[in-house]
């Protein structure tokens, strides 16, 4: 099982771009996500465009946008960085949309509740419903995440040596066309699967301690 | 020994003999008053280290109405689920209308639909189709259970929806009807299938006073056409003047049964007074 | 720009048209064998359901990049050899037939459970309550998770990419290296991908108000 081998140098890069692209997506997406809700016209209605550009076009092209487009005629961009960055944009767009409705999950008595005691804002926000919007947006986040780790491969396609590219070259090395691939997806399969378990079971803990 | 109502020997009935598959003309042999339609020995039942029934026996006669009382987990929902298999008891036996299955045994799936058939059910939360009109809900089973066709279901249920007053919204959708026409809806769909008894689980908790006194209407009535009727229900008035039997629970167990006026006014039990006095002086 | 934009549009159209036209085929052929494996996932018979909990978890656990390599470059090894679009649809399908399982798993499941204790009561058996109770309400509760994963699937044609189909997106990339301007055709692309996506969402969130009304 040469192949093993071969895929498996793909393993660190898959798991570094998730990561990084998980962060970018997980810094940028709590503005968004509050602009959205925001009042103001003035800010949610360009947050809306940019949330729904950001989901609206598939990953494979934002990337290409970004390192054939920008990398090639703005700035000059390597695949890993390209492949982060646009990973970590479009990270944003759905992890705004998850904490959206986390925060609006949380029923909003809570609100009142904090309001009527004389809590500001910002208070009832970060120590009332803040702490039960991120419960009710964890499982959506991990569920985002380990969907993101899947979704990673398409980095291949700029040249990033992740689990796919690796097979695919491995591939074309060796003449066998059906055992790399297999082996990518049970590579995928086994890094992902452990976690999808564990996150439904974390799901159907924390559902009992907010309050909808 | 008296006969409760006219056998029922319409042709196309649909009643079904449980034991040998044929459709007998009549029904005499299991509706004769004094005859027990339904008989519960030793039922038990638990939820880990929660004992919600504790080797409880219970015989209801045929066209007999009994009440039965008490508080919030006595196990009253329960042992009337029991009866029907929605629940399964861990030991002791169920026999409806002839039908027997023993808990201590492997119940199957066919077990549990030979029991339902005798027996209807009315549930607290009415538990409508929505997504079919009024008429389909109350023929669909007839269909697909007894057998009959679209026409003889049909008929039956719009004769059923007429006893129950509600005939007009037959091409409606339930979401149309208000609680207390659902839960009128829900009796004419259980009373299809001819069952020879009729289980009520709270079935007028989920209503306004106002509107529950239709639904008891209804019951009333069914009561005094012979319908067996096993009512668990926190509806004193009723179970103190429709019923022939008031039946307390608590704690897993029956504390008190006998004549509704005996023990609705005059409970002996130290528990099922404290109760009927919580229930009264309101 | 425009003035290219323009030039490009027809060649680009065609693309989308296959995009689309791929995404379609795939979602009608995929949300079918989802249902039944959605439906098997809960058989009581032990061999079933856990034969098609690890099909669901292979189809879901695998990335739809992959299945389409395994289909398009894999397959000959084993004797099947398709074209690219037929590879596409292929794999496309079996990855929507194993997300979609899942999403109407969760549209059986949310019907409220008193309608299944109530066609219990009723004597119905098991296929009957499936057939008239719970899968028309599961479906219908599942249709907008549903459009929104066919929104997902449009989006995933861009992958059938790296097996030489001339979709949407090889044909941007094709412009794009003749003439250099990568940067204007592919925004193009984009701008195509979002004319189908955002509308369809509009749509799906429309539908769902709908829908949730009457239940």
């Amino acid at each position: 099982m040469e192949h093993v081998g071969a895929v498996l140098l793909g393993v660190p890069y898959t798991l570094l771009v998730t990561v990084v692209a998980l962060a970018i997506g997980a810094a940028l997406g709590l503005p968004l996500a509050l602009a959205r809700r925001s009042s103001l016209a003035a800010l949610h209605l360009p947050a809306r465009a940019v949330i729904d550009v950001l989901r609206g076009i598939p990953p494979v092209v934002w990337l290409f946008i970004i390192f054939f487009g920008v990398g090639n005629q703005f700035v000059p961009l390597d695949p890993l960085q390209a492949g982060c960055l646009g990973l970590g944009l479009i990270s944003a767009g759905y992890l705004a949309e998850i904490y959206r409705s986390g925060l609006g999950a949380v029923h909003s008595g809570q609100w009142e509740a904090s309001d009527a005691l004389g809590l500001s804002r910002t208070d009832s926000m970060v120590r009332i419903v803040g702490p039960q919007a991120f419960r009710v947006a964890l499982p959506a986040a991990s569920t985002y995440a380990i969907g993101l780790l899947k979704d990673s491969s398409v980095v291949s396609a700029i040249g990033v040596a992740d689990i796919v590219f690796r097979s695919t070259a491995d591939s074309r090395a060796t003449g066998a066309a059906l055992a790399p691939f297999l082996v990518a997806a049970a590579i995928y399969i086994l890094l992902g699967t452990p976690l999808a378990i564990a996150s439904r079971r974390m799901d159907s803990r924390l559902r009992q301690r907010v309050a909808r | 020994m008296e006969i409760v109502r006219e056998p029922q020997t319409q042709a196309g009935d649909g009643a079904v003999d449980l034991r040998t598959g044929a459709q007998p003309a009549d029904r005499l042999e299991v509706s004769r008053k004094g005859a027990p339609v339904v008989r519960l020995e030793g039922l038990s039942k638990r939820y880990g280290d929660n004992v919600v029934l504790d080797g409880v026996d219970l015989e209801v006669s045929a066209g007999e109405v009994v009440a039965m009382v008490g508080p919030s987990g006595a196990g009253k929902s329960t042992l009337l689920r029991c009866i029907n298999l929605l629940e399964v008891p861990d030991a002791g036996t169920v026999t409806v209308a002839g039908q027997c299955v023993d808990a201590g045994k492997e119940v199957s799936a066919k077990d549990a639909m030979r029991l339902r058939r005798t027996a209807g059910m009315v549930f607290q939360s009415f538990n409508l189709f929505p997504h079919l009109t009024v008429l389909r809900n109350v023929s669909l089973a007839q269909e697909r259970v007894l057998g009959r066709s679209r026409a003889e279901a049909d008929a039956r249920s719009m004769e059923l929806l007429e006893r129950v007053h509600l005939a007009g919204k037959a091409d409606t959708y339930p979401s149309r009807s208000s609680g207390g026409q659902q839960q009128r809806i829900a009796i004419a769909r259980a009373l299809a299938m001819d069952p020879q008894v009729m289980l009520f689980d709270e079935p007028t908790s989920a209503l306004d006073p106002e509107v529950g006194l239709e639904v008891l209407a209804v019951m009333r009535e069914l009561a005094e056409s012979g319908m067996t009727m096993i009512v668990v229900t926190h509806e004193i008035p009723f179970a103190r003047d429709v019923s022939d039997r008031v039946v307390v629970m608590a704690d897993g167990g029956i504390i008190e049964e006998g004549d509704p006026h005996q023990v609705i006014n005059h409970p002996q039990h130290e528990r099922s007074q404290r109760f009927l006095r919580a229930v009264t002086e309101r | 720009m425009l003035a290219n934009w323009l030039e490009w549009l027809p060649e680009l159209g065609r693309g989308l048209q296959t995009s689309v036209l791929l995404a379609l085929i795939s979602v009608t052929v995929g949300i079918p064998v989802g249902l039944l494996l959605a439906v098997l996932v809960s058989s009581r018979r032990a061999a079933v359901r856990i034969t098609s909990i690890v099909l669901v978890e292979i189809g879901r656990g695998t990335p739809a990049l992959v299945v389409l390599q395994l289909v398009y470059f894999g397959l000959p090894n084993a004797g099947l050899t398709l074209g690219p679009f037929t590879a596409a649809c292929a794999a496309l399908a079996l990855t929507t037939a194993a997300y979609t399982s899942e999403i109407i798993r969760g549209g059986l499941e949310a019907v409220p459970r008193g309608e299944v204790e109530a066609a219990q009561a009723l004597g119905m058996s098991y296929r009957d309550t499936m057939r008239f109770v719970l899968v028309p309400q599961g479906m219908r509760i599942a249709i907008p998770a549903l459009v929104g994963f066919g929104i997902l699937m449009f989006q995933a044609t861009s992958l059938a990419f790296t097996i030489s189909l001339q979709e949407l997106l090889s044909r941007a990339y094709s412009i794009g290296s003749s003439t250099f301007l990568y940067f204007q055709v592919l925004l193009l692309a984009g701008v195509l991908y979002l004319a189908i996506t955002i509308p369809s969402g509009w749509l799906s969130g429309r539908l769902e108000r709908r829908l949730s009304r009457h239940l």
